[in-house]
């Protein structure tokens, strides 16, 4: 099958995750009066407003902070959402893109580093089930792994969609020009994506190359309360 | 990282402390053996009464019968109903599938972690999905009682109403915060108390009683204002549960039930018991009479005053004439000690207690009469209790008589119903047969006339032939 690149320009899509479920990664980190809360989890657009004080104010109750923290949460998910939803209205080109996801986390006491192609022009990829997938083949016991997990993937490819979008809005004030391929290269200059026709051509193979080999491995550590420690007392210093 | 250092410490408390090697990641294994999860095996309990708190009781998971539905693969119909949007397939990550994975995730995790409470924030850290779909499946098994369910919670069932739930919390806690000193002997007042609002007094029963307050105040100006101490002190469910069985076992013996009931003084446990709802059954047994006494006893035995004198506090018919206003009494140390327990019980509660005791004692001036040798009047009032009795038989038949018409008449009405119904849909089916016969009729008639055309064509066509060959 001859690939060419005309036959695989895709029209523009509106902007959304390009995932099988349209939910969106939300980062909490704040910090007041020497307490510092940190959070991430995925929130479902649709949903409606008043469920972002119901859930701060559930958060806050459980996690016994102080009150003060109730408005920053909700103020925080409420930019992030109006971020996501100020994207939605526009155009975004996936074009051929594989794109490599670097997971690169620490839950606990698991430390995963791992490194995979990922389509983002399958709208039904689904991060939560490859998630739960990979923590049970390598056997990761900690079940906050998981979401921990699919919320990297899912963060990384909200910034892809994310660039996307803008690279389109450029792409279309530059140039005028009507042919498809030309917005396959466009994506291509993001340096981030592979090309499909180069990888599947006749020439190569699809084996990975050895030297690649280590890098596309995962791996996963288990550390000790003191490395865990180590960990936390450095990560809080770069914080600062 | 994820977490911060310090929520990470704490959520690591709360998993099971499996002492391991350094290194090791605490495994979520069950600490302790749980009741195999078939829906059958789950030990279902009424939600008012559980069993004795054993040491086993970190062993089994108890749920409230009204959440008896629960099955592990299964989805029942008040879940679809409590949370129709996971449901209704508007969008592609709310469906069945993710609900039972959230579901059931969230009650293993809730085992787990059992006897302790689970909190959401603990839960969505660990599930995958969206935290407001999270959240509410959460809170839906929270008010069935399917997770955070434990004895101690002396709430009602929340399962209906959020906003009986909501109306049930703020009175207990108002009540709670309202404790009263009595003006006169500067005594925290219990059960009762009289209040007067235009002096802002607020007196014990015995000061009221005996007049301690100052010259000027009319003892009607005060009213009285009764003082639960369910709200001070709250049985839970499971107290009340030990002072049934206590009661059962050891019968009159309070020390001994109070003792049981740890937690508690004598006083409070005949004070609660004789507020439960059935505690007159109990007390069936002896004499409505002893009950009272043995009543006034524990009450009387924290009064320095009463000692010896409580036997003549039940039996006075003459209460039945007490107004709230003791003092003209006062000087009879008896009338007062009646006049304090009146006040302290109510009226209406004082006029039941003496009516009560006055047919007690009419009953046993009669049995004492027939013994001496065949009293008529007992015997009357004998003949009249057996016929009272037999006439509430006779009545109670009338009425399972008349149900029993009812449900045939029901019957009736609904069998001629579907008959009806039936007789309907012969016809539609009849009129529909009518119609076809005549759309046969009507086509039998066309092709009639078709044929008899063809017939007069072809002999029109072979008679200008043969006019042709002549």
């Amino acid at each position: 099958m001859k690939v060419s690149g005309s036959t695989n320009w895709k029209g523009p899509v509106k902007f959304r995750m390009p995932t099988a479920e349209n939910l969106v990664p939300i980062r909490l980190d704040i910090q007041f009066e020497g307490q510092r809360y940190k959070d991430a989890f995925t929130w479902n657009p649709s949903d409606a407003d008043n469920e972002i004080a119901i859930f701060a104010r559930r958060t806050v109750k459980d996690l016994k902070l102080p009150p003060a923290f109730f408005t920053q949460i909700s103020q925080s998910i409420q930019s992030q959402l109006a971020d996501f939803r100020a994207y939605e209205g526009q155009d975004m080109y996936t074009g051929e893109k594989i794109i490599p996801i670097k997971l690169d986390l620490r839950v606990n006491h698991t430390l995963i580093k791992d490194q995979f192609l990922w389509d983002l022009n399958n709208f039904e990829s689904d991060p939560e089930e490859f998630a739960r997938t990979l923590c049970k083949d390598l056997g990761v016991e900690d079940p906050e792994v998981g979401p921990a997990v699919a919320f990297a993937i899912r963060e990384q490819l909200y910034e892809i969609a994310v660039q996307s979008v803008s690279s389109a809005r450029e792409s279309r004030l530059s140039k005028k020009s009507r042919r498809g391929s030309d917005y396959g290269s466009a994506s291509k200059a993001s340096g981030l994506s592979m090309d499909l026709v180069k990888l599947f051509s006749f020439k190569s193979s699809v084996v990975r190359k050895r030297k690649d080999l280590d890098v596309y491995e995962p791996m996963v550590d288990l550390l000790t309360n003191e490395e865990v420690d180590a960990l936390e007392a450095r990560e809080e210093r770069h914080a600062r | 990282s994820f977490f911060s250092g310090e929520l990470c410490r704490t959520l690591m408390a709360t998993n099971a402390p499996i002492p391991g090697g350094s290194g090791e990641i605490p495994p979520i294994t069950p600490s302790r053996p749980i009741i195999p999860e078939a829906p059958s095996e789950i030990s279902a309990s009424s939600n008012s009464l559980q069993p004795p708190p054993s040491s086993s009781d970190t062993y089994r998971i108890y749920i409230p019968s009204y959440s008896r539905w629960f099955s592990w693969n299964e989805i029942n119909e008040c879940e679809v109903r409590s949370l129709p949007e996971l449901f209704d397939s508007r969008s592609s990550s709310k469906n069945p599938r993710v609900y039972l994975y959230l579901r059931n995730s969230i009650i293993k995790q809730y085992r787990d972690e059992h006897p302790n409470k689970i909190s959401f924030t603990d839960v969505r850290r660990t599930l995958v999905g969206d935290v407001v779909s999270i959240r509410r499946v959460f809170d839906f098994l929270d008010s069935w009682g399917l997770i955070n369910y434990s004895s101690s919670a002396s709430a009602k069932p929340l399962k209906w109403d959020d906003k009986e739930a909501v109306a049930s919390e703020p009175p207990s806690t108002v009540k709670e915060s309202a404790k009263r000193i009595c003006n006169g002997c500067k005594s925290v007042c219990s059960v009762a108390c009289f209040a007067s609002e235009k002096y802002e007094l607020t007196l014990c029963a015995r000061c009221y009683v005996r007049g301690n307050y100052r010259v000027g105040i009319n003892s009607s100006e005060f009213k009285r204002v009764e003082l639960s101490e369910e709200s001070k002190t709250g049985w839970s469910e499971k107290e009340t549960l030990l002072l049934l069985e206590a009661v059962m076992h050891y019968g009159d013996d309070w020390k001994k039930v109070a003792s049981h009931v740890t937690g508690r003084t004598e006083k409070d446990c005949v004070s609660q018991f004789v507020k439960l709802p059935f505690g007159e059954q109990f007390a069936k047994d002896s004499d409505s009479e002893d009950a009272l006494e043995t009543f006034n006893q524990i009450k009387g035995s924290a009064d320095p005053e009463s000692e010896g004198r409580v036997k003549d506090g039940s039996s006075s018919p003459d209460n039945k004439r007490m107004k709230l206003t003791p003092l003209a009494d006062a000087s009879n140390p008896i009338m007062a000690q009646a006049a304090f327990l009146s006040a302290l019980a109510g009226t209406k509660v004082a006029e039941a207690a003496a009516r009560a005791a006055v047919t007690a004692l009419s009953d046993i001036d009669h049995e004492a009469g027939k013994n001496a040798g065949g009293d008529p009047n007992g015997q009357e009032i004998n003949g009249n209790n057996s016929e009272r009795a037999v006439a509430e038989a006779k009545s109670l038949l009338e009425k399972e008589e008349k149900e029993v018409e009812g449900a045939i008449r029901e019957i009736v009405e609904v069998e001629m119903m579907k008959i009806r119904d039936r007789i309907v849909h012969f016809e539609k089916l009849d009129l529909e047969m009518e119609r076809s016969r005549k759309q046969l009729e009507e086509m039998k008639n066309l092709l009639f006339s078709d044929q008899l055309n063809i017939f007069f064509h072809t002999r029109r066509s072979r008679k200008a032939e043969d006019r042709a060959e002549c």
